[in-house]
């Protein structure tokens, strides 16, 4: 949430309710920010100096004013060092996603490891899934069967997910013509 | 450990055209001896290249194969022959071409022929071979152009494990809808390789199907990714405008 949020008032500032809608219409519903969470988080960014806020007149009523958000010199860096984090090891990792929805082309390389590295990690995880070694089909096999197809279902999605992503990022680098 | 196979930095790219689509990107992968390499990809991502490749059957554009610190691509074709009736085994589910009228036996037992067996020497080890993969003597006398694909794999497999291969390259084994008869083969394919203690690199569109493989690969976007290796920088080819290459030591 914090480097979605600082990617978005990178685009442009916005107050907190502009910013959470921003952030449905990039991520979806099940990413709903609560406005209320929102403006807690983004004070929180506002007291490590990543983002000021000021008083600013309202765009339809000028006698109300708002806060909205800026960024501040340290934005940008955050951000990029936020591209650069970990993630968690489960296996969809929205953390990802979020990180493209904000992504400057500038980014590009870092979300190339990013998407690399989770394309590893979930071939990692697939290893680890204990092969079934019954041939003998019985009921206890069958489920146990169909929930490691889950799994691995779950596994190529998001390795052919990754892979496509990173195919066209180099195809978007290779037609942009170099400065 | 010295790697039984060692593919590096290996490109390759088929005309398309005025252009060309490139296949791989100075890929890389090693094999350790008696390891199991899944190789998971879906279609057109250039896994059969990578297979044919690996067995030296095609040559790279550039970058190296090496098959237990031999060049495969500096040997003569005749040295190549050799090697493939050997140590390596390369089979690729297309390549199933039997006489009219051969059975089952007597086609394994005309490949297995040439090493100073007489006929019936050959067909009784082709009849061994086959039992090992599951292909019964009734079945063994049956006219070899009438088996189903999954069947072909299990006697290509046989033919394979006639000459106590250290590595076996398998080209998407499995052409078939059922999800029991892909298993069962993969597994067979793992067991028998074990039993003779041989690497094995296969390739699937299926990662399920790759269940119990030691090592898992992908192929996509023109490089391989291995469950192996932790994440590095690779060589990617974005304008230096488009963002630092910055090497995280990781």
């Amino acid at each position: 949430m914090r480097g979605v949020l600082l990617g978005l008032v990178l685009e442009r500032p916005g107050h907190g309710g502009d910013l959470a809608n921003r952030m449905v219409t990039r991520l979806g519903n099940t990413w709903r920010l609560d406005s209320n969470d929102a403006y807690r988080l983004l004070e929180q960014l506002e007291r490590e100096e990543l983002l000021v806020s000021r008083e600013e007149p309202g765009k339809t009523n000028g006698r109300r004013t708002m806060i909205v958000y800026h960024s501040t010199p340290k934005t940008s860096d955050a951000l990029s060092l936020w591209m650069e984090t970990l993630l968690p090891r489960e296996p969809v990792r929205f953390g990802l996603h979020a990180k493209l929805s904000v992504a400057r082309p500038e980014d590009a390389q870092r979300l190339m490891v990013a998407l690399r590295d989770y394309e590893q990690k979930c071939l990692a995880l697939a290893q680890l899934v204990t092969p079934n070694g019954r041939e003998q089909r019985s009921w206890g096999a069958l489920y146990m069967d169909c929930t490691r197809e889950a799994v691995y279902t779950q596994l190529r999605a998001e390795i052919d997910w990754a892979a496509s992503a990173r195919d066209r990022i180099t195809e978007y680098a290779k037609s942009q013509p170099a400065r | 450990m010295t790697p039984l196979l060692r593919i590096r930095d290996v490109s390759k790219a088929y005309p398309d055209g005025s252009g060309e689509i490139s296949v791989f990107d100075k890929a890389s992968l090693e094999l350790i001896a008696g390891s199991h390499v899944g190789v998971y990809g879906k279609r057109r991502s250039g896994k059969s290249t990578l297979m044919r490749i690996a067995a030296g059957i095609d040559r790279p554009d550039s970058g190296s194969v090496l098959f237990d610190g031999l060049d495969i691509n500096s040997i003569s074709g005749v040295e190549r022959s050799r090697l493939l009736r050997s140590r390596l085994a390369y089979i690729a589910i297309n390549d199933w071409r039997p006489n009219p009228g051969e059975t089952i036996v007597q086609h394994l037992a005309v490949s297995l022929g040439g090493g100073g067996l007489t006929v019936r020497e050959a067909e009784r080890k082709a009849l061994r071979q086959l039992d090992v993969v599951g292909v019964s003597a009734a079945q063994a006398n049956s006219p070899a152009t009438q088996l189903s694909m999954v069947d072909r794999t299990r006697v290509m497999l046989a033919r394979a494990l006639a000459r106590d291969p250290s590595l076996i390259v398998i080209d998407d084994p499995v052409l078939t809808p059922s999800v029991t008869e892909r298993e069962n083969l993969y597994r067979l394919l793992r067991t028998a390789a074990r039993g003779l203690g041989s690497a094995l690199l296969v390739t699937s569109e299926d990662l399920h199907a790759l269940q119990g493989f030691d090592v898992f690969v992908s192929i996509s976007a023109r490089e391989l990714c291995s469950s192996e290796t932790t994440a590095t920088i690779v060589p990617f080819p974005i304008p230096p405008h488009l963002g630092p290459v910055r090497d995280t030591g990781s």
